[in-house]
């Protein structure tokens, strides 16, 4: 269902404000949206003013300023720091991506972080995936083959492993199907970009020995095609993938097979 | 769980073109459908009296009619040039970000050409 506005639980109001006090030259604006789960409050935004001389260069730094040096309070989601393992997924500059591959100095004006859109809020930054989870588990996202190999590897030719390339570099940070608008209204129902992809990379996964039934079950009006080719999943993908088009290959592949 | 906010979306997620596009092929889908039953009205007219006639060519003749008109002269190119953009996506073409950056806009620009083309070449076409 479309909901444009935001339920009264969600309403955002204005939050605290952190001056600087550190008499840098150079001072940029930080809008973090901040929930407190234990306070039972709605969600706020927090204004932060920061010292760009002793920052470094990401949006995941410049979080990691912040927690460190004014408001320890401040939580998210990060690992690995290099755009690899996809937890610091967040809503920077109305447009998603990971944190730590993101310049700040790409952002105009005042630097706006949220969470991933359209998600229930655990905290601050961090949003709830279990629903996406659910989903990706039910594409099976699994080798299925009764040819048995113990003894040497389980080869492909060369076009048939070049057919996974675009796909397996998915690390599932969720940056794409919460930036569907269709995602956002039909969550709960619709697969979402993130989950057509690796269903699409088992379904032309040579090795695979289950694709007519893979198809079959994502083969469903709400499920597939409530995918209307907004495109805003291949413009928020941090690693350059095209969910767009792997949901086209698969509308294709069913219109054909 | 149930207490916990929804971050929100549409209130802070940038438009691209891509997207702008998307939801004006909507738009103007739903515009299309219900003018055609004024267009039918207007055929209809033309049966029953001079009169009744005359009553509708003036409101098409007034400035609001003519409005009208250039509104759904835009709406129909463009819903037939972003339905070509979708054809070529059904295809499997026109994907990438560049290239679905430039058809989009090139749909866009498109229909107000078309719309001031036919608009100003009407005399020609009755």
């Amino acid at each position: 269902m479309v909901q444009i506005n935001l339920p009264k639980n969600s309403k955002i109001q204005q939050g605290h404000y952190y001056k600087d006090k550190t008499g840098s030259q150079n001072i940029r604006k930080v809008n973090i949206y901040r929930w407190d789960p234990a306070t039972g409050e709605n969600p706020r935004i927090d204004t932060y003013e920061v010292d760009m001389d002793n920052c470094p260069s990401k949006v995941l730094d410049l979080l990691n300023k912040i927690k460190n040096e004014i408001d320890p309070s401040i939580a998210y989601r990060r690992s690995c720091a290099h755009g690899v393992c996809g937890s610091c997924a967040m809503n920077m500059d109305g447009k998603n991506g990971l944190a730590c591959t993101k310049p700040h100095a790409e952002i105009k004006g005042d630097i706006n972080i949220y969470p991933l859109p359209h998600l229930k809020v655990l905290k601050d930054l961090i949003g709830d995936l279990s629903t996406l989870y659910k989903q990706y588990e039910s594409v099976q996202p699994w080798l299925k083959t009764t040819k048995i190999i113990d003894d040497t590897e389980h080869h492909q030719t060369k076009e048939d492993r070049s057919k996974l390339d675009g796909l397996y570099e998915c690390i599932m940070c969720a940056c794409c199907s919460t930036s569907c608008p269709s995602y956002w209204w039909n969550g709960d129902k619709y697969l979402g970009p993130a989950v057509l992809l690796q269903a699409y990379r088992w379904i032309v996964d040579s090795r695979d020995e289950d694709r007519k039934e893979r198809l079959k079950k994502v083969a469903d009006e709400l499920k597939l095609y409530r995918c209307h080719t907004i495109m805003n999943c291949t413009n928020a993908c941090p690693k350059g993938l095209n969910p767009a088009k792997a949901i086209a290959s698969i509308k294709k592949m069913l219109a054909t097979s | 769980m149930s207490n916990n906010p929804l971050s929100p979306h549409i209130q802070i997620y940038n438009w691209h073109i891509s997207s702008l596009v998307s939801i004006s092929h909507r738009i103007t889908g739903i515009i299309n459908f219900l003018t055609l039953f004024l267009v039918c009205f207007w055929i209809w007219t033309l049966l029953l009296s001079n009169e009744s006639y005359e009553i509708v060519f003036n409101f098409f003749n007034s400035i609001f009619g003519k409005f009208f008109v250039i509104g759904f002269v835009w709406s129909y190119s463009f819903q037939i040039l972003s339905e070509i953009r979708h054809w070529f996506w059904d295809l499997g073409y026109g994907f990438e970000l560049k290239t679905s950056k430039i058809t989009g806009v090139l749909v866009i620009l498109g229909s107000i050409i078309i719309t001031i083309v036919l608009y100003s070449i009407r005399g020609l076409l009755v």
